[in-house]
């Protein structure tokens, strides 16, 4: 058995309508002032008054200027003015990219200093102020992780940040506030959870029976589940399947790591701005093709615990799970291939440069099976 | 009891390896490319080395306080980086389990990684060594 450590440090609270319960929840906290973040398109959407009007006049501050590729620049304008406001609780309402710039907002506030002292992983020696978050997208599994990403776009860089203390106090998960979600974007966030629950399983040597019992629910639910979503946004019992699928994912893959698929995702998404989820939801098969002969038999507790699969042999198994993957990719509309999301072809020194982004990124560590430069650009190009 | 009894210890032995890895014709060469600056912070006992490539031409190595500012840090115990060297702990579940914290670009530090391997097998003698209590467990 591995040796491994569990961190679950996040309360979970679910229920329609349970954001509205945000200002007591950051009460609850000791916060007698709370800076909200999130951005224009879900501000427009009407679905964050309630919340908003649960904090008494004057214990808030809003900045809804989050864009969807959220850099330094945005944190360290936010975190200005939250120090202005005197914040001390942070509530991020929103996808991946609002909650991440929150956690790193909420390391400038708490801590103070340059941004950067605090890159890397374990690097947070100290407690930050609470953080709650209301994920408004089924997928990143950011309001349960301890780990942010935001981009610097100068340098045309990601910065990571991993620490326990970057896990969030508090996640309200409310279905309500999905239901504005569109079909695209509510497939890709939920490929982007499945990809957590199959890397997660899969990483051999930080995996443990906490998170595989995680990701095997959260993945049950989530096959079952996303089609229902994605053909009808309005079905709240899919929606809150897929929010909650979504969480434990997270708290799985925030303790035993993803792999290759993440890997080449980032360096897609860092290189051509491809969304994250639907970026996975591309490489996934062609990356669990790659590690078959590593995993087989990892794939195929999932494939006979999903019903894909009653076959006894682990490559029969996993490879009805491969097919899944790849039916429920199509079910729910996303493309199948990279160059149908808008990525040019690429010539040799660019895809030498995607190579060395993808086997330099922290995921990769985790994944059951080593990659050269080569195998990495075997894979992309099979997926392109 | 940890497995170098004094600073001095650590810092000949971390030394005398990256001074083998400097000279290595295929490790040596690869890290000047890469032009990093990294430094390892140890504890228990305390010891300090910085490895210095970004001049492209030559490795600098420096033990104790040094005024190179790193672009990547490491911060573990000695006993960590003893089984680490020795191939005995990844790097990944040293993460995860928190027994080395990373700052910085991460993926600049991984990149290291691969580039280095070779010299777990270069480790074992020069511990061995350096090492008061290696020579009296022989
Ligand atoms: N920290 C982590 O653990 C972690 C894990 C995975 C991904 N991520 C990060 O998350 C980001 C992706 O997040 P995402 O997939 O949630 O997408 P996103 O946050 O980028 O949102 C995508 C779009 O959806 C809109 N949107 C969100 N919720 C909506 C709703 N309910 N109704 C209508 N529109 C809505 C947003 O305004 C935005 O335009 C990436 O930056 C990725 O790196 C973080
Ligand atoms: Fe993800």
């Amino acid at each position: 058995m591995n040796p491994f450590v569990f961190h679950s440090p996040t309360k979970v609270t679910f229920g329609e309508g349970a954001s509205w319960t945000a200002a007591e929840v950051a009460k609850d906290f000791g916060a007698t002032k709370t800076f909200i973040v999130t951005d224009a398109i879900l501000m427009k959407t009407g679905i964050l008054k309630p919340i908003i009007e649960s904090f008494e006049e004057n214990s808030y501050c809003l900045f809804t200027d989050v864009p969807s590729d959220s850099d330094v620049d945005t944190v360290d304008k936010a975190a200005a003015i939250a120090r202005e406001f005197g914040a001390n609780c942070v509530l991020a309402i929103g996808g991946g990219s609002v909650i991440d710039t929150a956690k790193v907002v909420n390391i400038c506030l708490s801590l103070g200093g340059p941004l950067l002292d605090y890159q890397g992983l374990n690097n947070l020696s100290d407690r930050l102020g609470p953080l709650i978050c209301i994920p408004t997208t089924a997928g990143t599994g950011s309001e349960v992780s301890m780990v942010a990403m935001v981009k610097n776009h100068k340098e045309g860089k990601k910065l990571l940040f991993g620490s326990r203390f970057l896990a969030p106090d508090a996640a309200i998960l409310d279905p309500t506030l999905l239901l504005s979600l569109p079909p695209k974007l509510t497939a890709a966030t939920g490929l982007d959870a499945i990809t957590h629950g199959i890397e997660s399983f899969s990483a051999v040597i930080s995996s443990s029976p906490f998170t595989d019992a995680m990701c095997m629910e959260a993945l049950k639910m989530l096959f079952e589940n996303l089609p229902r979503a994605t053909a009808n946004g309005a079905d709240m019992e899919a929606r809150s399947a897929t929010l909650i699928a979504s969480a434990m994912a997270g708290v799985a893959f925030t303790n035993s790591g993803v792999g290759i698929v993440h890997a080449l995702a980032h360096a897609t998404g860092a290189t051509f701005g491809t969304h994250h989820g639907l970026a996975n939801s591309i490489l996934l098969p062609h990356c669990m093709n790659f590690n078959m002969d590593s995993i087989a038999n990892r794939y195929a507790l999932i494939s006979r615990y999903l019903n894909f699969s009653s076959s006894t042999n682990d490559n029969d198994a996993a490879a009805a799970l491969i097919k899944a993957v790849s039916d429920i990719s199509a079910q729910v509309g996303l493309p199948t291939r990279l160059r149908d999301c808008g990525i040019p072809v690429l010539d040799k020194r660019q895809l030498d440069e995607l190579a060395f982004l993808a086997s330099t990124d922290p995921a990769i560590m985790f994944n059951p099976k080593e990659s050269s430069a080569q195998d990495i650009i075997g894979i992309y190009e099979r997926a392109y | 009891m940890p497995v170098y009894a004094t600073t001095e210890e650590l810092n000949a032995t971390m030394y005398e390896l990256w001074t083998a890895i400097k000279q290595d014709p295929d490790m040596g060469p690869k890290l000047l490319q890469s032009k990093m600056i990294a430094q390892f912070h140890y504890r228990e006992p305390d010891g300090r080395i910085t490895v210095d490539c970004s001049d492209g031409t030559e490795m600098k190595i420096y033990t104790g306080e040094c005024a190179v500012k790193p672009v990547v840090e490491m911060f573990m115990k000695s006993d960590v980086a003893h089984e680490f060297w020795l191939g005995k702990i990844g790097i990944p579940v040293a993460i995860l389990t928190g027994k080395i914290v990373s700052k910085g670009p991460v993926n600049q530090a991984l990149a290291l990684l691969p580039v280095i391997k070779p010299a777990f097998d270069l480790y074992p003698a020069i511990y061995s060594k350096h090492c008061s209590s290696a020579v009296a467990a022989k």
